[in-house]
């Protein structure tokens, strides 16, 4: 939201390509030529690493919150926008890995009995466990094979990113959702 | 909103009317059954595919926004708790978009950055609302040339970016998500201006 952030973004990009460093990997990488499966873990690591600290600012008695101000007749609550991106996320990073995804999605927003916040916020986190393993399935051999998905058959690599644009758009209304209630986003709070 | 169906939809009539990049105006019930199975994708394609998708959003919830209305920013609405000192304007959240999209998509093609941009803003001699369109609508032409540069074999080359070396394939898709994070603001301030964003109409 704020100015240099895309800069900050492909900086911390290229550190994580240049340093080895792809993510939390503490221990030593091989060294060798950038993979498919690295450029796309890196994509999902940057959306992990803005959208699960925002999810976490939001307090507890404010995950319901929706905005008023305007037309939002039927927009989703924060809570909804986070279960949203989690499902969305267990439903195409299952498809990338070929498996049954590990929760119910026939919900969009997610299955009706994760309410709480640590609930949601675990919900979604562990769907980027998913993504860290789809992400490292992907090799340039099997990157362009269409897979079974929710929406049809889709390549592999389609899944992998797409995932992670979608949940920039919801991540991007949340973060005017932490504003309207007097938080900046965590990502944006070294610019201020 | 199921916003991500229409956002599929969206892909799924490109993709069957192979005509991925400008499909005019697809209506979110229309099944693309009649036609062929479409070839193997390339990489070119279904990259070129989720800028399609983007591009398509983005434009028209830029147009939708009424001109008087550009600078919009939510602090103006005065709302009682919020925090929205020094962020963008609606203006500037399209400005900053297309000027990502030239930095990156433009160290693929080769081709010069538009003249002006000093910062991550872009130009700031584009006031009016059509000049700025025009300034997002050309960024996703580069997106376009960009995307049709890739091919198995040349993704993972290291292009020089910014004084330093990236994936080609990186340099093409990273602004694509970049782009929806903006979005994803955008459609909260034409909201906020009574404004239903195009692409969730009919939801």
């Amino acid at each position: 939201m704020k100015m240099k952030r895309w800069k900050l973004l492909f900086l911390l990009f290229v550190l994580s390509l240049t340093t080895g460093l792809m993510g939390q990997a503490q221990t030593a990488q091989p060294t060798g030529p950038v993979t498919v499966s690295a450029i796309t873990e890196s994509e999902i690591r940057l959306i992990e690493n803005d959208i699960v600290p925002a999810a976490e600012a939001m307090p507890e008695d404010k995950y319901n919150f929706v905005p008023t101000t305007g037309e939002f007749k039927s927009v989703r609550t924060f809570a909804e926008q986070v279960k949203h991106v989690a499902t969305t996320n267990y439903s195409f990073w299952s498809a990338v890995l070929g498996e049954n995804p590990p929760v119910d999605v026939s919900n969009e927003n997610g299955p009706a009995s994760i309410k709480t916040k640590a609930e949601i916020v675990k919900y979604l986190k562990d769907s980027f466990a998913l993504g860290h393993r789809a992400a490292k399935s992907l090799t340039a051999e099997n990157m362009g094979e269409r897979v079974p998905s929710e929406f049809g058959k889709r390549p592999r690599l389609f899944l992998t990113t797409f995932t992670v644009a979608h949940a920039f758009d919801h991540y991007g209304q949340m973060v005017v959702y932490l504003r309207l209630n007097g938080i900046i986003p965590p990502a944006s709070r070294q610019q201020r | 909103m199921k916003h991500l169906r229409m956002m599929f939809l969206l892909l799924v009539l490109c993709v069957a009317m192979g005509t991925a990049s400008q499909a005019q105006q697809p209506s979110g019930s229309a099944a693309p059954a009649q036609q062929p199975a479409q070839p193997a994708p390339t990489v070119s394609s279904f990259v070129d595919r989720q800028i399609s998708t983007i591009e398509k959003q983005f434009v028209e919830a830029a147009e939708a926004m009424p001109e008087d209305k550009f600078n919009f920013t939510p602090e103006s609405l005065n709302i009682k708790g919020a925090d929205y000192k020094t962020v963008r304007t609606f203006a500037l959240e399209v400005r900053h978009v297309a000027t990502a999209n030239y930095f990156y998509w433009c160290s693929v093609t080769g081709d010069k950055l538009p003249e002006g941009i000093k910062g991550a803003n872009g130009p700031e001699d584009l006031k009016s609302k059509a000049e700025i369109i025009k300034f997002l609508k050309d960024s996703f032409a580069f997106g376009h040339k960009a995307a049709a540069t890739l091919t198995s074999e040349n993704i993972m080359e290291m292009l020089p970016f910014r004084n330093n070396k990236a994936p080609r394939l990186q340099l093409v898709v990273a602004p694509v998500p970049h782009a929806f994070d903006h979005y994803g603001q955008m459609v909260e301030y034409l909201r906020m201006n009574g404004i239903v964003p195009p692409a969730s109409r009919g939801n």
